[in-house]
């Protein structure tokens, strides 16, 4: 987005000048809103973002949190959204690229990937081809670069079809006395290490501050190199653990620019750069060099002392370089091209420029969110719904997606996709700990009632890290929405934050990190589903007492945790089975979120289950179906003993999408135990029924056979949805 | 002390898993190598690990095993030393000429990340000597070029010479010809295979259903490396 | 037989022909190879009346199939022979 009229005026104001053409380009990069923030700045403080174990907060370029003692997490997320709707394989790998450069730049080693995507109706062909395109480029770029993916979200919705939401996270580890903290020095190098740089990318980040116009978008694209990457990864480490730099950056949004302005502005310091060094691939102007978004370039602090053997390892390890000039005391910026002075611009007021105070204003259609739900008709066939439920993309096996990503190099991955509620790796240290990971979100939620929407994003994400038996100790997040310029837009991304805000504080979750991506609409002017996607963290104490969701044993009790409300509004059932997107969403229960995790982390430590799975999209009738699927055991339940207060209609036993509930199994000999702890911790819990030795999953309601499946039957309905929609 | 090299040429991404195993699991010397800096007649095993050197262009192994260090690698051969190349080292194997056949794009098109049943026929060799004819293991297979072609005139000469292994019954994930996901040479000195045994040593990383089939291949080599085979 | 080829545009980088250059043919010391674009190859066996009408079949398949992303690709489209 060009700069405005009151933007230029302020340029003019801070230079004491006329602004060159260098400096206006540096100027529009710098304050797009991508890199600036400037619409979200202000909301943006009102999330909890400190704890005991944080160690980085947000504003740096990747949060960090203590795992264990000594050891810290990295972990962050980004978007990449706009270029995935114009390019989705390159738009997508070179998501995954800069998010995995961001973790370096702590000096961390990059031992996860997740993609949280958010796309079109597969039956749509547009959409069915940005779906391929981007499950592609995260497969293509994230397995070259040795990095395994290891969990994801996935959410199918017409929404989508024109402008995908695409959110890749990056998880690293260091210990932490080897994260590169101090910062440059006065007289340090700025060494420009990856590719050289090119046309490719000019003003992505402007590209990326606002909609999609349909003409020729191609100065925005870039196509990713992982082997070049996978170089970085290799000599950043060797170069960390040799002490021998003293600050990493970043070239991402705004290239150049952004990487030696926010640098000299966060250390208080001013750098003079020649352009005319830099390593290229063409001839290019002073102006292109300094906005180009060329990939995989990181720029490196390095003390004048260290540079020889900073050299010897770039070059041995096949890495391209440049040394384009040194930070000073100066505090601005002087930017020369053959000798010629271009710039010269105070580096604080480059990188920080005042925020926006957008205003915001609810739209009629969030009324929807308010609508009680009377009048959803009797369903006369319970299978035909549980059927259309089970086969819907957003509940349906992913594997036609996970099985295109290595998610075992590493050799760290002991919950695999398809396993577990979350991932699950282990620190591969010579101890048994680990961590858990995995991110969350629900368009519709979200749509119809942003502020406990995102709250519920942030719970799903709670007790998926509890039901593998960790404990979580922080999120980051990513605002998904539309134009901020527009008040009904920016409603939604103002609520989504407050929700999140709110539960976080509740739950004692800090969030150390997020990102935010506006202007998602189409051409048309009309916005995505408004996405607040969550991705946390838990530590793990013994990676081998972790805890899958199949269904083990053939002759074990199946138990409810946590008590179910008729809550339809907002279901994946509602979509599916009336096709209605309206209602009272689930609302959230912090305080039972934390007494129900705090059992089930007790249970699990105990050894008194042998599966848990956490209840969410579908309701309690598909995560039993799922556990009994990836089990490959069937199982006999009566609905009625479900512990429900006012649910009178079947269909709101079986698929009321309740929050802070868990279905678990449990040995026959443990009940008794497991239930007076449940009794202890003051929780909820409904003996509904048994696994069994046939392969049919029966459901009863008290006396009356509800439905019979055959466990295959079901089987295959969920395993090959996803192949019928994609192959 | 006998010292095992693990080759790393750019984007080789298995390295240290492979050098995890020999080192943390198997007790063996274990050092990974820079392309530029292995000499010959210094090491007493060579694995060359998965990963996508050079970033498969061109077709998966085909730069890397142009490069001089395969040179020197042939060299060690004929000096007995066992050489393992896993998933990107068959490939790069199989393109240097080193052991025969193609390895080419999975008959899905697409790269499959799936654990597989193998069984192994003919043993020979230090990477085998622990297993027995037709015996089971279990291992995943990351990749997307790893579907084995070979024409019918050389597998009906190898196939009774050279040690296999293929995909069990059932498993073949990609169309491989003769279900072969592994081969040796004469000897059984230098096997190739597309699963990651490395991944398949541990039990904690081992799905349910499965078995950490992959160990015996590197208890093979140091029973081997002891005992001579 | 109508002949596809697809690569990427100029503007648009191609480190597929840029690492078979450099890693490859520059090491292997043929430093009269100027620069190598990689690309992909279709060759279509198309019935028609006449081999215009082949070429306008072809040419209208990778536009409505999206055999090409017109964002990062250019396309040469001709008759084999």
């Amino acid at each position: 987005m060009p700069l405005t009229d009151s933007e230029i005026e302020e340029i003019r104001n801070i230079l004491g000048r006329e602004p060159t053409v260098e400096e206006l380009a540096m100027f529009e990069a710098q304050w797009s809103e991508h890199c600036s923030y400037k619409s979200s700045r202000l909301l943006l403080k009102l999330l909890p973002t400190t704890g005991k174990h944080v160690i980085v907060g947000p504003g740096k370029d990747a949060p960090a949190v203590e795992l264990f003692p000594g050891i810290a997490v990295v972990f962050k997320i980004e978007s990449h959204n706009h270029p995935s709707a114009i390019d989705p394989y390159d738009g997508a790998a070179t998501g995954i690229g800069g998010i995995v450069r961001d973790i370096l730049t702590l000096g961390a080693k990059p031992i996860a990937l997740l993609d949280l995507l958010y796309m079109g109706d597969p039956k749509d062909p547009h959409a069915n081809w940005l779906i391929r395109g981007i499950v592609k480029g995260i497969s293509d770029y994230g397995n070259r670069i040795g990095v395994p993916t290891v969990a994801g979200d996935t959410w199918f919705d017409y929404a989508f079809n024109i402008q995908p939401l695409v959110n890749v996270v990056c998880v690293g580890i260091a210990p932490i006395d080897r994260l590169v903290l101090r910062g440059p020095r006065a007289n340090d190098y700025i060494v420009i290490i990856g590719n050289a740089t090119g046309r490719d990318g000019l003003l992505g980040s402007s590209f990326a501050s606002k909609p999609l116009s349909g003409e020729d978008e191609i100065s925005a694209v870039q196509v990713g190199d992982p082997l070049m990457e996978k170089l970085l990864i290799d000599v950043i480490q060797i170069l960390v653990d040799r002490k021998l730099v003293n600050y990493i950056k970043d070239l991402g949004g705004g290239g150049l620019t952004t990487a030696v302005s926010e640098t000299a502005a966060d250390y208080n310091l001013g750098a003079e750069i020649h352009l005319d060094k830099l390593h290229t691939r063409q001839e290019l102007t002073p102006l292109e060099l300094l906005v180009s978004e060329s990939q995989e370039r990181m720029l490196l602090a390095v003390d004048p002392d260290n540079l020889p053997k900073v050299v010897e390892v770039l070059e041995n390890y096949d890495v391209m370089f440049s040394l384009i000039g040194r930070f000073n005391e100066s505090g601005r910026i002087r930017v020369y091209f053959k000798g010629r002075l271009v710039a010269d611009v105070p580096a604080k007021e480059l990188a920080r420029p005042r925020a926006i105070r957008r205003s915001s204003k609810p739209p009629t259609e969030a009324l929807k969110g308010f609508t009680p739900i009377v009048d959803v008709p009797q369903i006369e066939s319970i299978e035909k719904a549980i059927i259309a439920v089970l086969s819907s993309p957003n509940i349906a096996s992913k594997k036609w997606i996970y099985e295109q990503y290595d998610y075992e190099v590493g050799a760290r991955t002991v919950i695999k996709p398809g396993w577990g509620d979350a991932a699950v790796l282990r620190l591969l240290d010579g101890s048994r700990r680990g961590l858990a990971i995995k991110g969350d979100a629900n368009p519709r939620y979200t749509f119809l009632d942003p502020f406990n929407g995102s709250a519920n994003s942030v719970a799903e994400c709670f007790r998926n890290l509890v039901a593998v038996g960790s404990k979580p100790i922080a999120i980051v997040d990513e605002l998904n929405a539309g134009n901020p310029e527009k008040p009904e837009h920016f409603w939604y991304f103002e609520e989504m934050l407050k929700g999140i805000a709110w539960i976080t504080e509740e739950l004692a979750l800090p969030i150390v990190g997020g990102k935010v991506s506006f202007y998602n609409e189409d051409m048309y002017g009309k916005q995505i589903k408004p996405t607040s996607t969550i991705v946390g963290v838990g530590r793990i104490d013994d990676v081998t007492a972790t805890k899958t969701f199949d269904f083990k044993s053939s002759d074990s009790v199946i138990v409810v945790v946590g008590i179910t409300y008729p809550e339809l509004g907002g279901t994946e059932y509602l979509y599916r089975v009336h096709g209605l997107e309206i209602g009272e969403i689930p609302r959230p229960r912090p305080v039972l979120e934390i007494r129900n995790a705090e059992f089930i982390l007790a249970a699990i430590k105990r050894s008194l289950v042998n599966a848990v799975h956490d209840i969410g999209l579908g309701g309690l009738i598909t995560t039993v179906i799922e556990m009994a699927i990836a089990g490959s055991t069937g199982f006999n339940i009566d609905v009625s003993k479900v512990l429900c207060r006012g649910c009178y209609r079947l269909d709101e036993i079986l698929f009321s999408e309740t929050q802070a509930r868990y279905v678990v199994e449990v040995d026959r000999d443990k009940l008794e135990t497991f239930l007076s702890l449940a009794n202890e911790y003051n929780v909820y819990t409904s003996v509904v029924g048994y696994t069994s030795d046939k392969p049919t999953c029966i459901i009863r309601n008290g006396d009356k056979e509800v439905s019979i499946f055959e466990l295959d039957f079901l089987k295959n309905i969920y395993e090959e949805t996803l192949d019928k929609e994609l192959e | 002390m006998v010292k095992v090299a693990v080759i790393k040429f750019p984007g080789t991404n298995c390295d240290e898993d492979v050098h995890h195993v020999l080192k943390n699991i198997v007790g063996l010397d274990s050092e990974i190598v820079w392309y530029k800096e292995y000499t010959t007649n210094r090491y007493d095993a060579v694995v060359i690990p998965g990963g996508f050197s050079y970033g498969d262009w061109l077709r998966a192994g085909a730069i890397a095993a142009r490069n001089v260090v395969m040179e020197r690698i042939a060299e060690d051969i004929s000096r007995d030393v066992p050489v393992l190349g896993i998933c990107n080292g068959f490939q790069i194997l199989v393109e240097a000429g080193i052991l025969p056949g193609a390895l080419i794009l999975n008959s899905s098109g697409k790269f499959i990340c799936r654990w597989v049943r193998l069984v192994v026929e003919n043993p020979k060799g230090p990477w085998l000597s622990l297993t027995r004819d037709h015996m089971m293991l279990d291992m995943p297979i990351a990749h997307a070029e790893g579907r084995y072609y070979i024409d019918e005139e050389s597998y009906r000469r190898v196939v009774n010479a050279l040690p296999i292994i293929r995909y069990a019954q059932g498993w073949n994930p990609n169309g491989s010809l003769y279900d072969i996901a592994g081969i040796a040479d004469e000897k059984g000195l230098v096997l190739g295979l597309m699963p990651h045994p490395e991944r398949a040593s541990e039990l904690e990383l081992v799905p349910r259903g499965f078995s950490p089939g992959g160990r015996i291949i590197f208890d093979s080599l140091a029973y081997s490396l002891k005992k001579g085979w | 037989m109508v002949e596809v080829i697809i690569t990427n545009k100029k503007a648009v980088r191609d480190p597929e022909g840029e690492t078979i250059h450099k890693h490859l043919i520059l090491r292997k010391g043929f430093n009269s190879v100027k620069s190598v674009r990689a690309g992909k190859y279709l060759l279509l066996t198309v019935e028609s009346e006449t081999p215009e009408k082949a070429l306008e079949i072809a040419k209208e398949i990778c536009e409505k199939l999206r055999i090409y992303n017109p964002v990062v690709h250019d396309i040469e489209v001709r008759l084999r022979g």
